[in-house]
């Protein structure tokens, strides 16, 4: 559960943070375009003035007369005759064609610019604005525009009433033109050898506005980090979910209970996909362990038939005195049980062995064919017992193996195809070479295996007829013993059957490396 | 009383077998299931003992098809002692069951228990008048005083005692007492039932004249 719960707070803050550092990149980014968006409208403001100012008053001082324009003249009161009384400017001014006036409300009353503009230091320097430049700082009660020109000297020659009562000069730098801060007041000068000139105005309600429109980021991009890190939570628990599912169900099957399986609704995303190898796993886990409990039960009930066996003959002789025939009958019995529990335990210890894999060394380079006529030559009894002809097709093959096993191969398929042989049939056994392979191959012309009981031949304690099977003294592990070894030595046994006709169990081994080993 | 072996263990099926006939039944054998089922189908067993794992019919499908026509008393005998076995064992119509290996003196009480159930005696001992049969020690004791009986005569009197209070045939008496493998004589059976009640008294077995006999 700790380990599940980091997970998601782990991404839950990786969330977090990207999430945090994205709407801080952006709400920077929008105040910064904001900010220089209102500080280059403010500057265009203070431009068009201060273009304005300094072509009214520095043109007047230095400009020849013949190139300025009437308006430009302000001084000249033969171009310009007289210069109108500050209650001529709104006359002037309101007939204007080209102005746009945007920025003056229309209900101003005249006199505030009057009093504003036309009051001390003097109303030269105002009378010598014209009009056109005039309105520029004229019924803006709120940004109140100031300009202030100085002369050549760094004297000051004429400033509006609404200047600031110290405005100092900017100090010529490389720049002839430029903008500077002085606490909120924002101003824009334009510097010449004669003279400069300087309009301002206080920006605080633009800094303030700047700042509204940051907070107002601040606000909506923590509410979105917010909403996000909610959405992200919710997510995450959607999404870890199975695996909490996982681990639920992973604790009980830890616990026994191997039935168990994860709820696999959604098998194609990745928890899913996880939630299928898993169950696969579960799955085949459960079948070893069911297959492991039922060679265990298949194995105890081998062995308890013939102690059965032994326990009522000992206990039915021992009940009274007995003649010597029925002890003879008696512990003859009790010596075939015990000779099928030895045969039993000695098969059990040979799969237990492979299973182990103790198989593994002493191998060797051997003859599969010298191999195979040494265990029939065991077997000829038994075939003549049974009535059944052994046909050999040997041909030498090498193969690399382990002796006793390959024998025990030969043995088990031999006597098998001899056991469920009908009488007077054959078993032909033959070895070959193929390529990379040495070949064994026994054929019985029996019964056959029924096709539902052929997959199954190999298994443990199988038995297809169970009664026959049973009173040759077999437990049904001989093949299954036979696919071990095959199996160890990385070799393939194959089984056809046609019913009636008999069966024919096929065994590849790897050949061996050469011919003189 | 009659018993069926089933069972496909030929040293096992010759032993119990022989055992079973020591202890005075009537003891009939098959060594596969088709043969069980003919056989059980066949007669009137007051038991049957039967191996589950058998050929050709095994002991789970014996005994469900026995039970479509026949409700003889039946005790499994299994190599399987898993619950689940026992389980089915017991649900497919199994009277009782025994897991090899068993002892034998075991199985001999649960199959005398079995037969004295299915015959409605909740008692081993029956008494009869002065006379009292103990069916755990297959002992006869008359007025507390034990008496010797062959196991013939045994086997007849405790079957007449078991089916106290009802007419038994002769037909039925020589199904119950004699195996498959007895030719046994009509004329037997009026010994043992003479012998008993000499040894018995007389009143305690009735003959009923034309239908058969009975302890009343």
């Amino acid at each position: 559960m700790n380990a599940f719960r980091s997970i998601r707070w782990r991404l839950q803050s990786w969330h977090g943070v990207m999430l945090a550092l994205a709407l801080a990149g952006f709400g920077y980014t929008a105040w910064q375009l904001e900010w220089e968006n209102q500080l280059r409208r403010i500057d265009q403001e203070l431009e068009e003035r201060v273009s304005a100012v300094a072509g009214a008053t520095l043109a007047v001082q230095d400009r020849p007369a013949e190139d300025r324009s009437p308006r430009e003249a302000p001084e000249q009161d033969e171009r310009r005759p007289a210069s109108p009384p500050p209650g001529q400017f709104r006359r002037e001014e309101r007939p204007a064609p080209d102005d746009p006036q945007p920025r003056r409300p229309p209900q101003e009353p005249p006199s505030q610019l009057q009093g504003r503009a036309g009051s001390p230091p003097g109303p030269r320097s105002d009378a010598r604005l014209p009009a056109r430049e005039m309105r520029f700082f004229e019924g803006l009660s709120g940004q109140a525009f100031y300009y202030v020109v100085w002369g050549p000297d760094g004297a000051e020659h004429t400033r509006s009433t609404s200047a600031p009562p110290s405005v100092p000069r900017p100090e010529r730098t490389a720049a002839l033109r430029g903008s500077r801060w002085r606490g909120t007041i924002r101003e824009r000068f334009h510097l010449a050898p004669e003279g400069g000139v300087l309009v301002g105005r206080d920006a605080d309600k633009d800094l303030a506005a700047v700042r509204r429109f940051a907070s107002l980021l601040a606000v909506t991009g923590g509410a979105a980090c917010l909403l996000g890190l909610g959405g992200g939570w919710w997510v995450s628990t959607r999404a870890l979910r199975p695996i909490a599912d996982i681990s639920a169900t992973a604790a009980r099957i830890a616990s026994g209970d191997l039935t168990q399986r994860i709820r696999t609704a959604d098998t194609s995303s990745e928890l899913g996909a996880l939630a299928g190898v898993l169950n696969d796993t579960f799955a085949r886990l459960h079948a070893s362990f069911t297959r492991q409990a039922q060679f265990t039960a298949d194995a105890s009930h081998e062995l308890r038939t013939p102690v059965a066996v032994v326990l009522t003959h000992t206990q039915n002789a021992l009940a009274r005195d007995r003649t010597a025939d029925e002890y003879r009958e008696s512990l003859a019995a009790c010596q075939r049980a015990a000779q099928r529990m030895r045969g039993l335990t000695e098969s059990l210890l040979t799969l237990a062995r492979i299973d182990s894999g103790g198989l593994a060394e002493a191998r060797v380079t051997c003859d599969l064919a010298q191999i195979a006529h040494g265990a029939i030559d065991l077997l000829r009894p038994l075939a003549e017992a049974e009535k059944v002809t052994l046909i050999l097709q040997l041909s030498p093959v090498r193969c690399q193996a382990h002796i006793g096993q390959l024998e025990q191969v030969v043995t088990n398929l031999v006597s098998n195809a001899i056991h469920y042989d009908r009488a007077g049939g054959s078993v032909r056994i033959r070895t070959a070479a193929e390529p990379g392979f040495a070949v064994l191959s026994v054929q019985d012309t029996g019964e056959g295996i029924a096709p539902g009981d052929l997959p199954h031949v190999f298994e443990r304690f199988y038995r297809a007829d169970k009664a026959r099977a049973r009173s040759a003294g077999r437990a049904g592990l001989g093949l299954a013993i036979t696919r071990a070894i095959v199996d160890a030595h990385r070799g393939t046994i194959q089984v056809v059957s046609a019913p009636g006709a008999g069966s024919t169990f096929t065994v590849r081994l790897p050949a061996g490396a050469d011919h003189h080993a | 009383m009659r018993v069926l072996v089933v069972e496909d263990e030929s040293d096992l099926l010759v032993s119990l077998v022989k055992a079973l006939r020591e202890e005075g039944y009537a003891v009939d054998m098959a060594a596969d299931g088709e043969e069980g089922l003919f056989k059980a189908r066949s007669w009137d067993y007051d038991a049957i003992v039967l191996d589950v794992m058998l050929p050709r019919l095994d002991g789970w499908e014996l005994l469900r098809r026995l039970r479509q026509s026949k409700s003889t008393p039946v005790l499994m005998l299994t190599a399987r002692d898993a619950a689940r076995d026992r389980v089915r064992g017991l649900d497919t119509g199994a009277d009782d069951y025994v897991v090899k290996p068993f002892d034998l003196h075991e199985l001999f009480a649960r199959l005398r228990a079995l037969i004295r159930r299915a015959a409605g005696r909740p008692r081993n001992v029956i008494d009869v008048g002065q006379v009292a049969l103990d069916i755990g020690p297959r002992r006869v004791t008359r007025a507390g005083q034990p008496v010797a009986l062959t196991a013939r005569e045994y086997a007849l009197f405790e079957f007449l005692a078991v089916h106290r209070g009802s007419v038994v045939t002769r037909n039925a008496l020589y199904e119950h007492l004699f195996d498959e493998d007895e030719d046994s004589l009509s004329n037997l059976l009026d010994v043992h039932v003479s012998n008993l009640r000499k040894k018995l008294g007389p009143e305690v077995i009735v003959t009923r004249r034309g239908q058969g006999y009975c302890i009343e």
